[in-house]
């Protein structure tokens, strides 16, 4: 799985910054999981968050905090075996990311349909500022046409749709501004699974409207 | 005589203090190096006295960016402790070939204090160890050749170079945690313009550190 569509710079930053809302967080730590490119960058900008504060004069502890400290690391060997890294790939898990919002295998999902061949799923409360969804939709369906107060990052996780913007397979990411209204047509074949986090309520319009709002109380 | 010592030392403290700021801003790629090797003794030796330089560079320059960040200062010190605390533990996974000791201790204290927040944030149960690892480890310069991260000469340069603006930016979002929307509405800057300020300062950013255009 090679992604071809990347994460903007700027989102990147705020990921290596820790500023991301918390939905977006996890649609950037899910698309890094499966891209080598990204990885190498969000590398890079922590390097530059890294050279930032180690350029800062340090904040001195407290008294006795370095013996308090020195004190612990008899307990917490180096030596301590690592855990093992998960062996090969299993096709029914989420991105590590994301199992925390949505559960573990796609398997158990338990999707909610809300239009004819439309599903969602909410993650978890992920704060006043953004909300996180996964979005199934069946082959070759149009999805509903929306458009963003402020910003979208969606990662396709399974299948492929079109929009305006080109094709997005497994593993790309859309990383949206504000006043970008779309209408993203799946890929014939299997159902798309995409996640999208957005940081204002999406705003639908067409017939699937009122069927949405409803169940996504946005 | 005995004045001597104290009239000698009263002048040297301040060349001390240049020659630490040369050491730190002009030979940070000596630093990596030396650094790497510290932990290595750290991974292979469980060595203390190592460790405990670690903790005396990196521990107050944690300190600072979680106080800069917003933290009470108890908490701070809790969270830098916390930190230290994984880097000994993990000494282990630490590759001085694939990033900077200074980034890999950034990376783990700024999860930390992620982590920190999604608790106090959301009631959704974390799995705490393996995500957080994986996130500490995996995100490295790896494409690229193993000196490329040493490189912080060139780093440290592309920052002294930024335009104003641009530099204003890049610390609020690294030294403050500002999210775009938040620097927009502090600065009075449309969000559009705060991305692609951003956008243009890590291009010339990434060239500092060798990492093309």
């Amino acid at each position: 799985m090679t992604p071809v569509r990347h994460l903007d710079p700027a989102t990147l930053i705020g990921y290596s910054s820790g500023a991301l809302p918390l939905a977006f967080a996890a649609v950037v730590a899910s698309h890094l999981e499966l891209c080598a490119t990204c990885r190498a960058r969000v590398g890079e900008a922590d390097a530059i968050g890294a050279r930032l504060i180690e350029q800062q004069e340090g904040a001195p502890l407290s008294a006795g905090a370095r013996e308090a400290l020195q004190a612990r690391l008899s307990e917490a060997s180096a030596l301590a075996p690592q855990p093992a890294r998960s062996g090969r790939p299993d096709p029914d898990l989420l991105p590590t990311a994301l199992q925390p919002w949505f559960g573990e295998r796609y398997s158990t999902l338990r999707w909610r349909a809300v239009a004819p061949g439309v599903q969602i799923l909410r993650g978890g409360d992920t704060g006043p500022d953004a909300r996180l969804l996964m979005l199934r939709t069946a082959p070759g369906r149009r999805m509903p046409l929306h458009s963003h107060g402020n910003n979208e990052l969606t990662l396709v996780l399974r299948g492929a749709y079109d929009d305006v913007l080109g094709h997005f397979g497994p593993g790309d990411v859309a990383d949206l501004d504000a006043d970008i209204e779309h209408q993203p047509v799946t890929s014939p074949g299997v159902p798309c699974i995409s996640v999208a986090a957005s940081d204002a309520p999406m705003r639908f319009s067409g017939w699937m409207a009122r069927a949405m709002q409803a169940v996504l109380r946005l | 005589m005995s004045k001597l010592p104290a009239t000698a030392a009263t002048k040297v403290t301040p060349l001390h203090g240049a020659s630490r700021m040369s050491r730190s801003l002009a030979q940070p790629a000596l630093d990596a190096t030396y650094w790497s090797g510290q932990m290595s003794r750290v991974a292979v030796y469980a060595d203390v006295d190592c460790f405990m330089r670690v903790y005396d560079h990196f521990a107050p320059r944690l300190n600072r960016y979680l106080l800069g960040l917003g933290l009470p200062p108890a908490q701070a010190e809790d969270l830098v402790q916390e930190a230290m605390l994984r880097v000994w533990r993990r000494a282990q996974s630490f590759d001085g070939n694939r990033a900077s000791l200074g980034t890999w201790v950034f990376r783990i204290a700024r999860n930390l204090h992620i982590d920190a927040l999604r608790r106090a944030s959301t009631s959704s149960a974390w799995p705490d160890d393996d995500i957080e690892q994986l996130h500490d480890d995996e995100f490295d310069v790896s494409g690229s050749a193993p000196e490329a991260f040493t490189d912080h000469v060139g780093l440290g340069r592309a920052i002294d170079a930024l335009p104003a603006s641009q530099a204003r930016l890049i610390r609020m979002s690294y030294l403050e945690s500002k999210s775009h929307s938040e620097i927009a509405a502090e600065l009075g800057m449309p969000l559009g313009s705060v991305k692609s300020t951003l956008r243009r300062a890590f291009a010339k950013l990434r060239r500092g550190l060798g990492g093309g255009a």
